[in-house]
């Protein structure tokens, strides 16, 4: 096995993760397109090096980062036969674990890993702004 | 988020390049890649100049990332065993100084055999079940997704980690262990059941999934409903791992003092409650408390006070004395509340959620600086379901409750030894039953949050992660065979492309056996208590004779082995 894997061609292997690499990231669709509000001082202000809560541009970076690393696979998701036998569902980068930090105003860190985009917010503070419904 | 435009073929061309060119052969373990997917100047190639730190020799800020990263990658590797490397896709990107990582499974398989030739790999445990990737390739003994990642790895390069391989991380978060852990998930530690609805991924169960059982029904994730798994999972305590191996290291890792909130009376809510602790107050379990449970009654404070919120000093401070004493959240301060109770002689204080915060969880409870040095009895939260729960059954004969530690239950585990999961009753739906639970101790690196105290274990007696792999499908397998240790009549045999006998090579095929034994293992097994070269000859010949006989060899193979071990100096 060992031997034969050391055969595979290198040029097509690395092409292979780059695809890969494309597939995962383009699953990132934006499901949470509403604003947000924090509701705790989750960020470090890099001038003054106290806690404060997020910008209005970092809410909305976080945000997008979360819901892309929170993606779960689409209800359409189908499996699909495999010649060798069984079945493979590609996951397109979701269904994975997300470690998020949030400071205490003492310098130490909490940490928490989330599964699931409402959890994160949850954790880190952030609400949905209704004051534009 | 960078765009997958900025990490390009070229990057991944020169780092898989490299590890062809570096990493020829491997005995044992398993070959995790760490594939750098960083474009030039940036995350693992970022040249910002780094001073050497904890045993991470790099020069630069991308270097030790990469050193850290390929050095959690490598203690997983050495703990768990397939004949398939596995691929982690990895890249540092800009994801906000409050995510520090990711990682998952790309692909997930199903129904699929052990497919090496001359092996025996198992192929699936059981059918209609989801393997994560890299799982599933060491099951099936061939690379499933030939040339696709197992693994999706993305850490933040705008958080601060720790870099060094040492655990002298300080205050600082430990890069090393935060990707052991998302590594953990990306092995398989999870489930893929849909964390909102119940539903399994496309309508089939998971090898994890299947050893999570509901110790309040009995049944396994696989055996329920959407809805019951739903419900399972924001059962606090009642969802245990259904797994041999970290349930025979459980005693090893795991300690006895379980702290916990127990309802005891009457039956129609009796059982252990999710609960907070406070910053104040006595320590649970130094001693025990247990009685009737009773409310809390104090006048109504002007703008906003209720008659339950412990805010002002209890009217019903008789009633009170010498129970527990359940207030209701809000209007004061924790410590407020706690200091009142105190003062009326309660014996322990149990603060429940009040209506403002109707689906959140206990809170932890600071102190305010000034009243929690008067509270000299335990204080607990919960949430306000159960607050309520409690207040329902006043009417019908009353509640009694203990709380504090039972030293007959390990902290992390059930009365009957089974590790628990982290099943608490969420403030939004989220899937948090991919963790064992917060109460573990000591701590556990699948708790959902790092503690600072890990090692970089990830075994009995420091940890309990690599059992529960094994649980789901990560068998040992010494020698790579695909036959499990547990069953291979040598988990560590000759599997040399030709039998060889004491340095003579026979040049005839070394057959593997289904019982994970190699012709060479064979003959092996006859050396050992043969106690001059005619009994050694006399058994390789009857063990020739055999195979022929069973057409595994030739007549002219047989006398090729028979031959080779003739010459060979044995004993």
């Amino acid at each position: 096995m060992r031997r034969l894997f050391m055969r595979l061609a290198p040029c097509a292997l690395a092409l292979a993760l780059g695809a890969s690499m494309v597939q995962a990231d383009s699953s990132s669709s934006t499901q949470h397109a509403k604003r947000y509000l924090a509701t705790r001082n989750i960020t470090v202000d890099r001038v003054t090096g106290e806690l404060r809560k997020p910008t209005d541009q970092e809410i909305a970076d976080l945000v997008q980062s979360l819901e892309t690393l929170t993606a779960t696979p689409s209800n359409s998701a189908q499996p699909v036969a495999r010649t060798g036998g069984g079945y493979m569902l590609s996951l397109q980068g979701a269904s994975a674990g997300v470690m998020l930090a949030r400071p205490n105003a003492d310098g130490t860190m909490e940490t928490k890993c989330v599964f699931s985009f409402e959890e994160g917010a949850e954790f880190l503070g952030l609400v949905a702004d209704t004051s534009e419904q | 988020m960078k765009s997958s435009k900025t990490t390009g073929a070229v990057a991944l061309l020169a780092s898989t390049l490299a590890f062809l060119g570096s990493s020829l052969t491997w005995a044992g373990g398993a070959q995790i890649i760490v594939v750098n997917s960083d474009g030039p100047g940036e995350g693992f190639n970022d040249p910002t100049q780094a001073a050497p730190v904890g045993g991470n020799s790099g020069t630069t800020r991308g270097q030790q990332r990469l050193i850290a990263f390929q050095h959690a990658a490598n203690l997983w590797g050495a703990q768990l065993d397939s004949n398939v490397p596995i691929f982690v896709l990895a890249s540092f990107d800009t994801l906000g100084a409050n995510i520090l990582g990711s990682a998952g499974a790309t692909a997930v398989f199903s129904d699929f055999p052990g497919l090496a030739p001359g092996f025996f790999y198992p192929g699936v445990e059981f059918p209609a079940t989801w393997y994560g990737s890299a799982l599933a390739d060491k099951r099936a003994g061939v690379d499933l997704n030939p040339g696709f990642a197992d693994v999706r790895a993305r850490f933040s390069s705008d958080f601060d980690f720790y870099l060094g391989l040492d655990t002298n991380h300080g205050a600082r978060v430990d890069l090393v262990t935060v990707v052991l852990h998302e590594l953990g998930h990306g092995l398989n530690f999870q489930t893929f059941v849909s964390s909102s609805t119940g539903a399994n991924l496309a309508g089939q169960t998971d090898t994890y999934a299947r050893r999570l059982v509901d110790a309040t029904t009995g049944l396994t994730w696989d055996q329920m409903t959407n809805a019951q798994r739903q419900a399972s999972a924001v059962r606090f305590g009642r969802l245990v791992w259904n797994g041999a191996n970290v349930s025979a290291d459980v005693p090893a890792v795991l300690s006895f003092g379980s702290p916990s909130v127990d309802v005891l009376s009457p039956l129609a809510i009796a059982g252990i409650y999710q609960f907070g602790t406070a910053a104040f107050g006595r320590t649970l379990g130094n001693p025990n408390v247990s009685g009737a449970v009773v409310a809390a009654q104090d006048a109504v404070e002007a703008g906003g006070g209720t008659s339950a919120d412990g805010c002002s000093a209890f009217s019903n401070a008789a009633a009170v004395a010498g129970k527990i004493v359940l207030i209701e959240r809000g209007f004061c301060g924790f410590a407020v509340k706690s200091r009142n109770a105190t003062n009326a002689g309660a014996i322990a204080a149990v603060i429940y959620n009040q209506a403002a915060n109707v689906n959140a969880a206990p809170p932890g409870m600071a102190d305010d600086g000034v009243n929690g040095a008067f509270v000299t009895i335990p204080v607990v939260s919960l949430r306000r379901a159960d607050g309520l729960a409690i207040i329902g059954q006043f009417a019908g004969g009353g509640v009694t409750a203990s709380i504090g530690v039972d030293p007959n239950v390990r902290a992390g585990a059930d009365a009957a030894g089974r590790a628990r999961l982290y099943a608490p009753f969420p403030v939004v739906g989220g899937s948090s039953v991919s963790h064992y639970d917060t109460v573990a101790n000591r701590n556990l690196l699948m708790e959902p949050a790092i503690s600072g105290d890990l090692t970089h274990n990830l075994t009995a007696p420091f940890d309990l992660t690599k059992e529960l792999l094994t649980d789901v499908g990560w068998f040992a397998d010494s020698d790579l065979d695909g036959v499990a240790n547990s069953l291979d009549c040598n988990p560590n045999s000759d599997l040399g492309a030709t039998v060889v006998v004491g340095g003579n090579d026979s040049g005839v095929p070394n057959t593997l056996f289904g019982t994970g034994c190699s012709i060479a293992d064979l003959i092996g097994k006859i050396a050992g208590p043969a106690t001059n070269h005619g009994d050694f000859v006399s058994g390789v010949a009857k063990l020739t004779n055999e195979l022929k006989a069973s057409g595994v060899i030739s007549g002219s193979q047989k006398g090729a082995i028979q031959s080779a071990a003739a010459r060979a100096n044995i004993p």
